[in-house]
């Protein structure tokens, strides 16, 4: 299975969203334990503070298992170089994508300055995954809004909108050809409810790993396991767990 | 003894759950005790309806389902008169949801319910989320104007406003968190461990029928705890609450 949604922990920032700190050795460790063969890790320390030396870390964390580790870099839209960084992180630095979180980086998805660091993240087939389910700034009425934007860039909604928006990010992934949905942190009924009605394609799966008190990351291995009580089927498990994120990771490439 | 401090009985909007389909979770688990509130529709608007329901549930439940009651506020003196007639039923607790009744948790329309719950003696369960009229902080000052009733914050502000969770509880020390959804390595442990707030504070949930109740009793079976405190969490505080 891949994880789509796991981040690193936090080496520069004072970050409350804690954790325990962990080397990569760990967190592959911690993937064998949960079932998991490929993990897409986020920043951290750039949601607090976007600077390239965040960026280097990431890459130097996922380069230590290449087969295991896809990483997703971050700006904030207001730097004037943060196009130059997307095209760094995505070209020098081997990253995937783009991870944005509107409410803690503090900036709208309508502003026009994510216009051209979107265009630089298309142009090298970069995916942008951002936070959503959380009003004011995170909704994915507001996500989509980008997406549509650019409609050659895969966009997606990194917690399937958590509890209180979430048939909104399903209504919006259905009408919204390149919006993608993670199920990360989203209630059972509303995941089940999402598999059933989104684009069979379109729905991924992630465990939020790397924010634990202990290396284990024990509340992730337990959202793996929980998946066996959503009632799905084994042909929405699959295409969530394995197919989906395969074939949106080997896109564009 | 285990006791689940939440639970709605019925149908929703995407989910149903019946009183034979929880007994059988609950004998599953080995859970003993669950309080039942009445489901999405009942919650926001038939309260007549949910409330037999769920006082029918218990009474064929031979002690093992404890009711809730419910009214809408924006009914006026009928919903105060809907929980009294609840109470006369079997009621032990008042259920509310701001975002399925529409009202805001500071605007004073619950305040007469909350008048009820306090004469009854009953502890009250709100829900809590990341809208903006059912956040955790308005919730503890709404808690500080009734200092005899206990509140329990229905899913602690699952997810983004797990982080007012321990503010709220410290401003309100008649404010109980609950359990349901929030991992015991990153949430509940912050909340154990504050000296003001500790395990005695939290009551587990399953929130049925919108989880999966064996991964929500699994995660504070797992949790590091003395056994102690895991029963007070696991039971032992909403026991006392309920009298």
């Amino acid at each position: 299975m891949i994880d789509f949604h796991t981040h690193t922990p936090s080496w520069r920032t004072k970050s409350w969203l804690g954790g325990v700190p962990f080397g990569a050795d760990e967190f592959v460790a911690f993937m064998d334990s949960a079932g998991i063969e490929h993990a897409l890790v986020l920043s951290h320390d750039g949601l607090f503070d976007a600077t390239p030396e965040t960026n280097d870390d990431l890459a130097a964390f996922v380069a230590r298992h290449p087969d295991r580790l896809t990483g997703f870099g971050t700006v904030h839209p207001r730097k004037p170089d943060a196009a130059d960084e997307v095209d760094r992180m995505l070209g020098r630095l081997g990253l995937r994508g783009l991870k944005l979180h509107p409410w803690l980086q503090g900036f709208s998805m309508h502003e026009l300055a994510l216009d051209p660091i979107c265009e630089a993240l298309a142009a090298r087939g970069g995916i942008l995954l951002s936070h959503d389910g959380t009003p004011p700034y995170s909704t994915a009425g507001q996500i989509a809004a980008l997406a549509r934007r650019h409609p050659t860039l895969p966009v997606v909604l990194g917690h399937g909108g958590l509890h209180d928006t979430w048939r909104e990010s399903l209504a919006l992934t259905v009408e919204t050809d390149n919006l993608y949905l993670c199920i990360c942190g989203t209630p059972p009924y509303a995941a089940r409810e999402i598999l059933a009605r989104a684009p069979g394609h379109k729905v991924l799966f992630g465990t939020d790993a790397g924010l634990s008190d202990r290396k284990s990351q024990d509340y992730a291995v337990a959202r793996v396991a929980e998946i066996d009580g959503w009632g799905i089927t084994d042909a929405q498990r699959r295409a969530m767990l394995v197919d989906n994120p395969r074939a949106l990771l080997a896109a564009d490439r | 003894m285990i006791v689940d401090a939440h639970v709605r009985l019925g149908w929703g909007r995407e989910v149903e759950l019946s009183a034979w389909r929880l007994i059988g979770t609950m004998d599953e688990l080995g859970i003993d005790k669950a309080l039942v509130a009445p489901g999405e529709r009942c919650l926001a608007y038939d309260n007549r309806e949910g409330n037999e329901l769920v006082s029918r549930a218990a009474a064929a439940s031979g002690g093992r389902l404890i009711p809730y009651a419910v009214a809408n506020p924006w009914r006026g003196p009928d919903a105060v008169d809907e929980l009294r007639r609840a109470r006369d039923g079997g009621a032990r607790a008042l259920a509310v949801d701001s975002v399925l009744q529409g009202f805001d948790l500071l605007d004073g329309l619950i305040d007469p319910l909350l008048e009820v719950a306090a004469e009854a003696g009953w502890p009250v369960y709100v829900r809590t989320g990341t809208p903006p009229s059912a956040l955790p902080m308005p919730l503890a000052s709404l808690a500080r104007r009734y200092p005899q009733t206990p509140f329990i914050m229905g899913r602690s502000g699952a997810t983004d406003f797990w982080i007012d969770a321990a503010p709220a509880l410290r401003y309100a020390p008649n404010l109980y968190g609950d359990t349901c959804y929030a991992p015991w390595d990153t949430v509940l442990n912050e909340l154990g461990r504050d000296p003001e707030i500790g395990p005695s504070r939290l009551v587990f949930s399953t929130d049925a029928p919108y989880t999966v109740p064996a991964a929500e009793l699994r995660r504070v079976q797992d949790w590091p705890l003395d056994e102690h405190a895991r029963g007070e969490v696991l039971g032992g505080t909403l026991l006392r609450l309920l009298g």
